[in-house]
């Protein structure tokens, strides 16, 4: 707070390689499960419903993994204190680097809001059907019409839910590389974030779970 | 006296006449086109069976299907789209969207490419399943278009 500047840093491996491999694989599929639902084919709509079991499937790992992957990782280490949020919100415009170890308190909020959509998205789709198309979802015969309605238009609205979450995240992660000067991709990449000395909130189970990675 | 009893009788027997089966226009008109899209599933769905494979292909049923889907293409439906029988005016009965009386021409365009691409499954239906295969997707993706664009996906 007052020791600008001068805040001791250290490199930590702060991601994991099961988080790392989620995080990208899971960006993949989103997109490409995107893409093929929003231009649906005949031919192709079979594999957006692919896409879909792979981030239904991705999303229960990492529920799985908040509970036994690293620190910065942890479910845990996602729920926020409102003090921490505010405090987080009052220094978010500064011009410097946050070293947070692990997401930030405003991210934190975004994984589990975005993990939400994903799950509802990935559910309802199970349920409904294109009847142009001829193809449904596994468990499409298994509700009546109307409650199919309600959910095809749940899943339509979440992708765009979900299409705002993606341009947030990829906006906050301009914001900070440009105005903040601080890379949240390199670290996402190779796992190594330089960190605040005195981030406890991730180093107190770091040494436990570093054989996790 | 006797002017009110007649014209009174004129008046009755007039609004009998009007509505002979007692029903509401806009309720009948629902009812048609949704028969009439289930005329077209019953000839297009054996289509789509074959070209997944569900169903053996048979030239001769392909064929006859495909040529009664491109008639059903032809015929004039307008009727059956009475201003007032949108979801919003019937409070979410039938699933047509306001927007269908709204942008006319686009309604338009997109069932001209739909019958477009019918007319090119009816030409060659009846050629082999490759050559079905080739054109069922157009049909049911040129339906879709209408169906995201002036459908509610929701009743």
């Amino acid at each position: 707070m007052s020791e600008e500047g001068v805040t001791p840093t250290e490199l930590r491996r702060v991601w994991d390689l099961p988080t790392r491999l989620f995080h990208w694989s899971l960006a993949t599929c989103v997109a490409v499960g995107w893409y093929l639902g929003e231009y649906r084919g005949f031919d192709t709509i079979e594999l957006h419903f692919f896409f879909g079991y792979a981030i239904g499937g991705l999303v229960a790992f990492r529920i799985l993994w908040g509970f036994v992957g690293a620190p910065a990782s942890r479910l845990s280490a996602l729920l926020v204190s409102p003090a921490t949020l505010l405090n987080y919100l009052r220094e978010i415009g500064k011009p410097r680097p946050s070293y947070w170890a692990g997401h930030a308190p405003l991210g934190s909020l975004s994984v589990l809001a975005l993990l939400a959509l994903l799950a509802v998205q990935a559910t309802t789709g199970l349920f409904i059907e294109d009847d142009a198309l001829f193809a449904g979802g596994p468990l499409s015969g298994s509700v009546d019409a109307k409650t199919q309605g309600t959910l095809a238009q749940i899943h339509f609205i979440g992708s765009r839910l979900i299409l705002a979450m993606v341009a947030l995240h990829l906006l906050a992660i301009a914001f900070y590389s440009i105005w903040k000067e601080e890379d949240l991709i390199g670290p996402m990449i190779s796992g190594w974030k330089k960190v605040r000395t005195d981030h406890k909130a991730a180093s107190n189970e770091a040494t436990s779970t570093d054989a996790a990675d | 006296m006797k002017t009110l009893v007649k014209a009174t009788l004129i008046v009755a027997a007039a609004t009998a006449m009007a509505s002979p089966a007692l029903s509401d226009p806009l309720e009948d008109a629902i009812t048609a086109r949704r028969g009439y899209y289930q005329v077209i599933l019953s000839n297009f769905g054996p289509i789509v069976g074959m070209a997944k494979g569900a169903v053996e292909y048979d030239a001769e049923k392909a064929a006859t299907f495909a040529n009664t889907l491109q008639t059903l293409s032809m015929l004039n439906n307008g009727h059956m789209w009475p201003a007032g029988s949108d979801n919003a005016a019937m409070d979410g009965k039938p699933r047509a969207l306001p927007k269908i009386w709204e942008d006319f021409p686009g309604v338009q365009e997109k069932g001209q490419a739909w019958a477009a691409a019918v007319g090119e499954l009816a030409s060659v239906a009846g050629d082999g399943l490759d050559a079905l295969r080739s054109k069922v997707g157009a049909v049911g993706e040129s339906c879709g278009a209408c169906h995201d664009t002036y459908r509610a996906k929701s009743f």
